[in-house]
C-alpha cells in the first residue's frame, strides 16, 4: 500500500507543478516527480478491470479486431488480458506475473512464456500500454524544451532505462501537458536509436477509486503508430473501467485456463 | 571428265591435301576433338543433370507441371530459396472445380491439391516441457507422476543452482541473483514440497514465474508446411517414402516432418552435434588435426546439461553407474571426478581413440532416457501461424512420422518441407470467412473508431484544444465483460481430429501438382492443359516442373546458359583458328590451285576440295573426340560424380551424378563440329576459288 505520506507528497507536488514547470526547466528532481505523479495516477491501490477494444490498421492487409478485458493487480505487479472477441480469438490471454508475460491459447490448451516485446494479439500494442505506468521505476528523465503540441504547451523529456530493468524500449521520448501532468505523446526507440513506435494519448479520464481514496487516471484512448512498418497503427480504446476488488484467482494461469474449458 | 570422276577426284585429293599438310591437319584436328570433347562431354553431363533433376523433382514435390492462381503477384517456388518470406502465389479457392476440369486432359492422371505456409513451433526449455507435464499431472491427479516429475524439476532446479556462482559473477545486479538464489533454496527445500502437496496451483505458479526463466530460453523452429491430401501424395510422388512412425491415416489429421528437418532442426542440439562429429570423422577427419572440430567437441561438452536436464533421478543413478563402469574399461584415473555431470561432460569431450566408444555408449545407455527430439514422432506439436486474416493461429497436429524423398535424403532444400493434411493447412492459413468479417464489422460499429493518419494524427488528436481530462460517470453500474461473450471452446471444435476424406479435395488450396499419365507426352499435355484452363475459364496459369520448383530450376537455366554460352565461345575461337590457318594454307597453295585451274578444274571444284578437306578433318575429329569423351562419361558413370553441395543433391538427383551418354549428345557434338569445321572453310575456299590461274602461275596471287 502506498504511504500516506507519499500520497500527500505527490499531492501537493502535483498541485504546485505547473507553476513551477512554467518559470523554468526543472530539475531532475521536478522531472522525478512528473514521472512519479504520471505512475501514481494511473495506480490503483486496489484492482483495475477495464474492457478494451483493440483495433490493428496495416496497409493492404484486414484489420485485426479484438474486445479484451484487462485485469490489473498493481499492488503485486500482476496483470491478465483476456480476449473476449471476436468468437475465434476468445479465450486467449496473457497473464503476467513478476517480470514473467505467458500466453494462452485454449485451441491447443498450452502456455508459452513471451517476451515483453510481444505484440499483443498480433498488433502493435504491448503489455505495457495495458499496465500501470512504471516510468520513475524504469527510466531516468532528463529534459529536452518546452514545446508545442496542436494547442498544447508540453514539456519534452526523454528517458533512458535504467541499468538492469528489462523494459521493451531503453530509451523513450515523452511529451506531457504542462497544464495537466498528462502524457500526451510517446515515441519508443531501440537501442540502435531506431524510433520504433508513437504513441498518442489524446483523452485521460479519472474516476474516483475508493481504495486508493483518490482518483485513478487512465487512457481514454491511445493511438499506436509503427514508425518501421509505415501504415500500420493500432487503436486501443478503454470502453469501461472499473475500480472495484477483484477474486485474488483471477490471476493465475488456472483461472484462465478455466474460462475457456 | 564426268560427275563421279570428278567427285572421286576430289575426295582423293583432300586426303592427299590433309597427308601433304600434316602440321595443319594436325593442329585444326586437335582443335577440333578438344572441341567435340567438351560439347560432348558437358552435353551429357547437363542432359543427365536434367533426366535425375527431372527424376527427382517430378516424382517429389512438383509433379509434371503445376497450376496457381493466374494473377499471382508472385512466383511459385517450390523450393525455398535462401529467405523464408512469405511469397503471394493467389488462391485455388474452389479445388474441385480445377480437378474435374484438369483431369478431363487425356494425359492427366492426377492434380494433387497444395498449399505451403511458414508455421512456428515454439521449443520450450526442458523445465518449461518438465513444468507443463507436472501441471497436467496435477490437474488430471496422477500423483506417481507428480512425483516423478517433481523430482525432476528439483534436479533442474540443482543444476542451476550449480550455476549460480558463475552467474553471480558476471552480473550487474547482484540483488537480482541473491533473488534468483532464494527462489531456488526455496523449491530445494522440503516445506516447498510440501506446501505443494496442499496448494499444487500457486507452487506451480511460482516455479513458472521464479524457476523457469533462469534455465536456458528455448528455441522458435520455423518450419515449411505443405498441406495436401497425404495419402494422395504418397501414390502419386514415387519419390516419397516414409522412414519413422507411420503414415497419416485417412481422413485424419497430421503431420510428417522431413526426416532432414528431424534430425538437423528438431534433435537435441548436444546429440545433434555429436552426430556431426561422429559422421565428420567417420568421413576421415582427424580431431587431433581440426581444430574447428575440436572446437565443437568442446561445446557439444559444455552443453552436458541439455542432457542432464532430461534425466530423472532414477536415470540418473543408473546412467552414472554405468558411465563409472565404462570409464574403468577406458582407463580413466579413479581419481577423476565421478558425479555424473562430470562424468558426462568427459563422455562427451571425445578424441579420435575414443569416439567410436564413447558414442556408441551414448546412444545404447543415454539417449534411450532422453527426449531426444523436441517434436517426437507420435506425439502432438503446437503450430503457430500469422494467419492471412492477421490472427495468431495455433494447431495441435499430431507427427505420425518422418518421410524423405528418394534421392533427396541430404538435400536441406529438399528437406525444408513437411507434409501436412489440407484440413489442418487451412487452419494454419487462416483465410477469413463471411461470418468472421461481419463478425469483426459488428465489433467495430459498437465502438466507431475514427481512422487518423499518422502524418495527420498530431493535429486531429490535439488541435482541437478541448479539455484533455475528463471525469468518468461516478457510480456508473459495473459492466459485466462476460455478457455477450462465449469463451467456451465447442465440442465441434475438439471433434475435428478426424474429417471427411473428401473435403481435401474441396475449397481451398494454393496450386497443385498435375501428374501425367504418360511423361514423354509433355509438350501436348501442356497445350491441352492450358487449353481446358482456357475453356473452364479456370484462371489459372500452368508451369513446368523445372520453373515451379524456383530457385534450383533457376540456377539449371543459369547452368545451362553458361554451357551455351561456353560452347558459342570455344567454337567462335576455333572458328577463327582454324579460318586463319585455312587462309594461310591457301596462299600457300596458290600455285597448286592457279595450275588445278590452268588444266581445267573449275571454281566449285577448288571451292570443294577445301570444303571436303575439312568435313573429312571435321569428321574424324568428331568420332575421336566423341570417343574420348564417351570414356570418359562411362567412367564418371560407373564411380559417379560427388554433389559438392546442397543445391547439386537436387541437382544430381541424389550424393552422387552418374552421368549417361545417349546417341544424342554423340550426334549433336559432331554434327556441330562439322558445321563449325565447313563454316571456318567457306571464306578460305572462296579465296581459292578467286585465284586466277595466270597470276597463280606468275607466282602472285
Amino acid at each position: 500500500m502506498m504511504s500516506l505520506k507519499r500520497v500527500l507528497l505527490v499531492s501537493l507536488l502535483a498541485m504546485t507543478m505547473h507553476a513551477e514547470f512554467a518559470l523554468a526547466a526543472p530539475s531532475d528532481a521536478d522531472m522525478k516527480t512528473m514521472l512519479v505523479t504520471i505512475d501514481d495516477r494511473q495506480q490503483n491501490n486496489g484492482d483495475y478491470k477495464s474492457l478494451v477494444y483493440i483495433e490493428q490498421k496495416e496497409k493492404d492487409k484486414s484489420d485485426l479486431v479484438y474486445q479484451a478485458v484487462v485485469y490489473r493487480r498493481d499492488i503485486t505487479d500482476k496483470l491478465v488480458i483476456l480476449f473476449l472477441k471476436p468468437q475465434a480469438e476468445a479465450g486467449k490471454g496473457y497473464l503476467r506475473v513478476d517480470n514473467n508475460l505467458f500466453m494462452y491459447d485454449p485451441a491447443v490448451g498450452k502456455w508459452e512464456r513471451r517476451t515483453e516485446r510481444e505484440r499483443i494479439g498480433g498488433t502493435g500494442s504491448q503489455r505495457s500500454d495495458f499496465d500501470q505506468s512504471r516510468l520513475a521505476e524504469e527510466y531516468t528523465p532528463s529534459y529536452t524544451a518546452e514545446e508545442v503540441l496542436g494547442k498544447y504547451t508540453v514539456h519534452h523529456l526523454e528517458l533512458t532505462a535504467k541499468r538492469g530493468v528489462d523494459v521493451a524500449y531503453p530509451s523513450v521520448q515523452l511529451w506531457i501537458d504542462t497544464a495537466t501532468n498528462n502524457v500526451l505523446k510517446r515515441q519508443d526507440y531501440a537501442l540502435s536509436g531506431k524510433l520504433m513506435r508513437t504513441t498518442f494519448y489524446p483523452e485521460w479520464q479519472k474516476k474516483y477509486s475508493a481504495s486508493k481514496k483518490a482518483e485513478v487516471y487512465f487512457p481514454k484512448e491511445i493511438r499506436i503508430y509503427d514508425e518501421v512498418e509505415k501504415g500500420k497503427n493500432t487503436t486501443v480504446v478503454m470502453q469501461e473501467v472499473d475500480l472495484n476488488s477483484l477474486d485474488d484467482s483471477i490471476f493465475t494461469k488456472a483461472w484462465l485456463e478455466s474460462k475457456s474449458r | 571428265m564426268n560427275l563421279g570422276d570428278q567427285l572421286r577426284m576430289l575426295v582423293v585429293l583432300a586426303f592427299r591435301s590433309l597427308w601433304a599438310h600434316q602440321v595443319k591437319s594436325a593442329i585444326i584436328g586437335f582443335i577440333l576433338v578438344g572441341g567435340t570433347f567438351l560439347v560432348v562431354l558437358f552435353g551429357a553431363l547437363l542432359s543427365s543433370i536434367e533426366g535425375s533433376m527431372s527424376r527427382s523433382i517430378t516424382s517429389s514435390m512438383s509433379g509434371h507441371y503445376q497450376v496457381y492462381d493466374a494473377n499471382a503477384e508472385d512466383e511459385l517456388a517450390l523450393f525455398p530459396g535462401f529467405s523464408f518470406g512469405s511469397v503471394d502465389i493467389g488462391e485455388i479457392p474452389d479445388f474441385a472445380k480445377v480437378e474435374k476440369s484438369l483431369l478431363q486432359v487425356d494425359n492427366v492422371r492426377a492434380v494433387v491439391p497444395m498449399g505451403i505456409t511458414i508455421g512456428t513451433v515454439f521449443g520450450a526449455n526442458e523445465i518449461d516441457h518438465v513444468l507443463e507435464s507436472l501441471r497436467n499431472a496435477v490437474r488430471d491427479g496422477r500423483s506417481d507422476d507428480v512425483k516423478v516429475l517433481g523430482e525432476r524439476v528439483r534436479v533442474i532446479a540443482q543444476s542451476i543452482y550449480g550455476d549460480m556462482e558463475a552467474r553471480a559473477a558476471i552480473s550487474s545486479d547482484p540483488e537480482k541473483v541473491a533473488r534468483q538464489r532464494d527462489a531456488l533454496n526455496l523449491v530445494l527445500s522440503e516445506k516447498f514440497w510440501d506446501d505443494f502437496e496442499t496448494d499444487p496451483l500457486t507452487a506451480l505458479d511460482f516455479l513458472d514465474a521464479n524457476v523457469a526463466p533462469l534455465a536456458a530460453d528455448g528455441r522458435l523452429l520455423y518450419l515449411r508446411m505443405i498441406g495436401t491430401d497425404p495419402q494422395q501424395f504418397k501414390k502419386e510422388f514415387e519419390g516419397f517414402y516414409l522412414v519413422d512412425g507411420e503414415m497419416i491415416p485417412e481422413g485424419q489429421r497430421g503431420l510428417l516432418l522431413s526426416k532432414r528437418t528431424y534430425e538437423k532442426l528438431i534433435k537435441n542440439l548436444c546429440a545433434r552435434d555429436f552426430d556431426d562429429v561422429y559422421h565428420d570423422v567417420k568421413l576421415g577427419t582427424k580431431l587431433s588435426e581440426d581444430t574447428l572440430l575440436q572446437e565443437k567437441v568442446r561445446r557439444i561438452s559444455r552443453q552436458y546439461q541439455r542432457i542432464l536436464f532430461q534425466l530423472t533421478p532414477e536415470d540418473s543413478a543408473e546412467v552414472a553407474t554405468k558411465l563409472r563402469e565404462f570409464r574403468k574399461t577406458q582407463n580413466v584415473p579413479e581419481t577423476e571426478p565421478d558425479d555424473i555431470a562430470a562424468m558426462v561432460q568427459w563422455l562427451l569431450l571425445v578424441n579420435d581413440e575414443n569416439i567410436d566408444e564413447n558414442y556408441k555408449f551414448f546412444y545404447d545407455v543415454i539417449a534411450p532416457k532422453m527426449n531426444l527430439y523436441e517434436v517426437p514422432v507420435g506425439q502432438e506439436v503446437i503450430l503457430r501461424g500469422f494467419t492471412q486474416s492477421g490472427y495468431i493461429k495455433s494447431v495441435k497436429v499430431k507427427v505420425w512420422g518422418t518421410y524423405e524423398f528418394s534421392g533427396l535424403e541430404s538435400s536441406d532444400l529438399a528437406g525444408a518441407a513437411n507434409v501436412m493434411d489440407l484440413v489442418t493447412w487451412r487452419e494454419l492459413y487462416g483465410r477469413m470467412s463471411d461470418d468472421q468479417k461481419a463478425e469483426l464489422d459488428s465489433i467495430r460499429e459498437t465502438v466507431g473508431v475514427q481512422d487518423v493518419s499518422r502524418e495527420d494524427a498530431e493535429a486531429a488528436l490535439f488541435g482541437g484544444g478541448g479539455e484533455l481530462e475528463v471525469a468518468a460517470v461516478p457510480d456508473a453500474p459495473v459492466f459485466d465483460e462476460f455478457a455477450g461473450a462465449n469463451l467456451k471452446r465447442g465440442e465441434e471444435e475438439a471433434a475435428l481430429n478426424s474429417f471427411d476424406p473428401a473435403t481435401l479435395h474441396q475449397g481451398l488450396a494454393l496450386n497443385a501438382a498435375i501428374i501425367l499419365k504418360d511423361p514423354s507426352g509433355e509438350a501436348k499435355a501442356l497445350t491441352d492443359l492450358k487449353a481446358q484452363i482456357e475453356k473452364d475459364q479456370l484462371g489459372l496459369q500452368v508451369v513446368d516442373w523445372q520453373k515451379a520448383s524456383g530457385i534450383v530450376g533457376g540456377f539449371l537455366m543459369t547452368m545451362r546458359g553458361v554451357l551455351y554460352i561456353a560452347i558459342f565461345v570455344i567454337f567462335l575461337v576455333a572458328l577463327v583458328i582454324i579460318n586463319n590457318l585455312m587462309v594461310m594454307a591457301t596462299l600457300e597453295r596458290t600455285p597448286e590451285i592457279g595450275t588445278m585451274r590452268a588444266i581445267g578444274a573449275q571454281r566449285w571444284f577448288v571451292m570443294g576440295m577445301f570444303i571436303l578437306e575439312m568435313l573429312v578433318l571435321g569428321l574424324v575429329s568428331g568420332v575421336i573426340g566423341s570417343i574420348a569423351a564417351a570414356a570418359v562419361v562411362l567412367w564418371l558413370g560407373s564411380t559417379g560424380i560427388p554433389a559438392p553441395a546442397d543445391i547439386a543433391v537436387i541437382f544430381f538427383g541424389g550424393d552422387r551424378l552418374y552421368p549417361v551418354i545417349s546417341a544424342m549428345d554423340v550426334i549433336f557434338g559432331i554434327g556441330l563440329i562439322v558445321f563449325v569445321s565447313v563454316l571456318s572453310t567457306l571464306y578460305p575456299a572462296f579465296v581459292a576459288a578467286r585465284v586466277a590461274p595466270v597470276v597463280a602461275m606468275q607466282g602472285k596471287e
